[in-house]
């Protein structure tokens, strides 16, 4: 498979897979027992909490493993209801799994605002600091956007959202391997990954927590992580998760400028044979290796026919649970008609891909879009 | 061999069929349709497509997914809600053929590069002639000619429809035994974004009920209706009348819908006379071979499942006709199609405008 949709997930790395496999084999003692094979148990997680800690410039007792980034989400989003203050402020291109979840909280008496967000895919900060309110506890706004991946001016919003003792949490599950992650530059009080986007397990992430007094469990029982996670932690995915970070976190550099190179042979290419293709988001203020393009008069749905037909995955819009392409939300949200959000792809290349791949790729799309 | 796309709804039908296409040697593909958007508990769009992609699967073919719900809301939905509205009782199901299954994903096919769409209808084809025919599926209980007389002869030769000879115990034999996990899901029955819910709760969400008054023929009142789009013609169940009202006993049938007083008018007793009619008018008259039949002695079926009735027919003007039956008829419904048949062959149908003696 010709595969050009990693910020969809990733593939397990080989040397991941070999851990977990190593674990699943021959360690099963549970964590918190304390004899010998349980103690072998928590030392492996423990470590996979100091490389991800690592992986973040943060310490490892801020570190909570969760399923994935759905629900780490979810854990800040829903320890407002215990806040005396019940305002939230996010942007209409957040994840459903922060959109959705501040659906739900109406209910529970937790309002919230969603700003707009530029025509470049940049929330505007001056948006942000108008839809505070006296009762806002939290700001959430993703590092990057998952569907342009435009990065969002966090560090302006935190010096801001300091001033006024509100909250900041930040979804940045596209991030890591990307762009440099670190939580103390960053000033963020709560940020959110999910393994599988950086080559980890799927079913696996993180919430780092600045302060993890501030939340509180979403789910409830044998008091593990600190009484803020219970359940039996699942040891292989968590040791995996840990190695994925640190690998995807060394050399940084060398991989941002290997996923820009793609980038750049893929618009190039492109412009060679289609010359009215639609860049969107911010081209430079946006993560290396993901480029969301419009191709006029094309329908999306049938070139992802033609390409699946030639074993090449992208992706577009946004499938739901019947496998239909809904106009995405985020491409509304920055201004396209209904037309043209139709008629787009996203191409997020990564670790598994090449320069012959991108060429197989470049050729497929001229045998589409140049024949009619 | 050339390229065949099936539609596939994650039914027991267009799985077969795609497993006989991929059997004969084409080069198989499927989409699912998706035509009405719904996140009720009634939907079962997710299910749908998690069988659909099962059946794929297990047959190795890739499966693509396409949205028609704006054409559909746009061509069929907005009838069917007009229909209604003007006191009729249309059949969607037929439009969404003519419009949806034989237009839009037609062409989205003949777009992606097939040669010819497949459908999991129980209908068949003849070509011996230089006119293609459709003809009744093999099984004639479950025959589903009725639903596509609307077809124009550029649809029909584009178009196979791979089960049109089998038996349907037998389709869901071959499921079982090709290990399709959907081999025993339940036949959908009636209009298909309905599902299984009540119609009247289903129509209380668009249109806006305007109660009045049951009457009988003689003008007695009887009772209170809900809003006249909620009966059929030849309707008993759930008009919350009782049977005693006169001399003839027995349950209460619509007979009519009076639009002008909106007026539910109802008669006594299954024989009663006024459920019983031997001319009907029809219009938007359509022939699959695109000329009139030679003969006008045809056979009609006047509902889905219905008996075919011999009849003659004669051709008004505006594409209108007059239908007299050889013997009266039960329940004529005016917006229902009127579909004509010589022996086994399908020509054509129209739409019941009206009904007299």
């Amino acid at each position: 498979m010709y595969y050009f949709d990693h910020s969809a997930t990733t593939p397990i790395l080989p040397e991941v897979i070999e851990l977990m496999n190593t674990i699943n084999k021959n360690i099963y003692g549970n964590p918190s027992s304390i004899y010998s094979s349980g103690r072998k148990s928590r030392s492996i997680i423990e470590k996979a909490r100091e490389q991800i800690a690592k992986s973040i410039s943060s310490k490892p007792e801020q570190i909570i493993f969760t399923s994935g980034g759905t629900e780490s989400n979810n854990q800040v989003l829903w320890s407002i209801i215990k806040n005396n203050k019940k305002h939230i402020v996010a942007n209409e291109i957040e994840h459903p799994a922060v959109t959705q979840v501040l659906q739900s909280l109406k209910q529970f008496g937790i309002e919230h605002q969603l700003v707009k967000v530029k025509k470049n895919g940049i929330v505007s900060v001056d948006e942000i600091y108008e839809a505070i309110k006296p009762e806002t506890s939290l700001i959430s706004l993703m590092l990057a956007n998952n569907e342009l991946g435009t990065i969002q001016p966090l560090k302006e919003v935190v010096e801001f959202a300091n001033k006024h003792n509100i909250m900041v949490h930040t979804d940045a599950v596209q991030c890591l391997g990307k762009m440099e992650v670190d939580v103390i530059s960053l000033g963020i009080d709560f940020l959110s990954l999910s393994a599988h986007k950086f080559y980890g397990p799927k079913g696996v992430g993180i919430l780092y927590a600045k302060n993890p007094k501030k939340i509180s469990s979403l789910i409830i029982g044998g008091g593990q992580e600190n009484n803020l996670r219970a359940g039996t932690e699942n040891i292989s995915t968590i040791a995996g998760m840990g190695l994925a970070a640190k690998i995807s976190t060394t050399s940084l550099n060398e991989k941002i400028k290997s996923l820009y190179s793609f980038e750049q042979q893929f618009k190039k290419g492109l412009n060679r044979f289609f010359d009215n293709a639609i860049y969107n988001g911010h081209q430079s203020k946006k993560l290396p290796g993901i480029i969301n393009v419009s191709f006029p008069n094309f329908q999306s749905d049938k070139v992802m026919v033609q390409l699946d037909r030639k074993n090449i995955a992208i992706s577009n819009g946004s499938a739901c649970g019947s496998g239909n392409i809904e106009p995405s939300k985020v491409l509304s949200a920055i201004g396209l008609n209904e037309k043209i959000n139709l008629s787009t792809l996203r191409f997020s290349f990564g670790k598994s891909n090449d320069k012959q791949q991108i060429d197989y790729l470049l050729s497929s799309l001229e045998s589409i879009l140049v024949k009619s | 061999m050339s390229r065949i796309i099936i539609g596939m709804s994650g039914g027991v039908d267009s799985a077969v069929a795609a497993s006989i296409l991929v059997d004969i040697g084409y080069d198989v593909e499927a989409i699912f349709m998706k035509n009405w958007e719904d996140e009720s508990e009634y939907c079962t769009a997710e299910q749908d497509y998690k069988d659909a992609l099962q059946v794929c699967d297990s047959l190795n073919i890739p499966l693509h997914s396409v949205n028609f719900t704006k054409e559909y809301w746009n061509r069929v939905f907005k009838y069917f809600l007009e229909e209604y509205k003007n006191g009729r009782t249309p059949n969607p199901d037929i439009l969404c053929n003519t419009e949806i299954k034989f237009k839009e994903f037609l062409n989205y096919a003949i777009d992606l590069g097939a040669d010819k769409i497949a459908t999991g209808h129980y209908v068949q084809i003849s070509d011996n002639c230089d006119n293609i025919k459709l003809l009744k599926g093999l099984d004639h209980t479950k025959d589903q000619s009725y639903f596509l007389y609307g077809l124009n002869q550029h649809q029909i030769s584009s178009t196979l429809f791979p089960i049109g000879n089998q038996i349907k115990s037998n389709i869901r034999k071959k499921a079982k035994k090709l290990g399709f996990k959907n081999f025993d899901k339940k036949d959908s029955v009636g209009i298909c974004f309905i599902g299984e819910r009540n119609i009247k709760d289903f129509l209380k969400q668009y249109l806006p009920a305007n109660p009045g008054i049951i009457v009988t023929n003689d003008g007695t009142n009887v009772g209170q209706h809900d809003g006249l789009m909620y009966y059929t013609i030849g309707q008993r169940k759930g008009l919350g009348i009782g049977g005693g009202h006169s001399n003839l006993s027995g349950a209460w049938y619509v007979i009519e819908k009076n639009l002008e007083n909106n007026k539910l008018v109802v008669a006594q007793g299954h024989n009663n006379p006024a459920l019983y009619h031997k001319n009907i008018q029809a219009s938007g008259i359509h022939w699959i071979s695109g000329n009139p039949p030679k003969t006008d002695k045809l056979n009609v079926k006047i509902r889905y499942r219905g008996n075919d009735v011999p009849c003659t027919i004669k051709e008004l003007s505006q594409k209108k006709i007059a239908i007299e039956l050889e013997e009266l008829c039960f329940g004529i419904s005016p917006g229902q199609s009127a579909v004509f048949y010589d022996g086994e062959i399908c020509l054509g149908g129209a739409i019941i405008d009206s009904y007299h003696n």
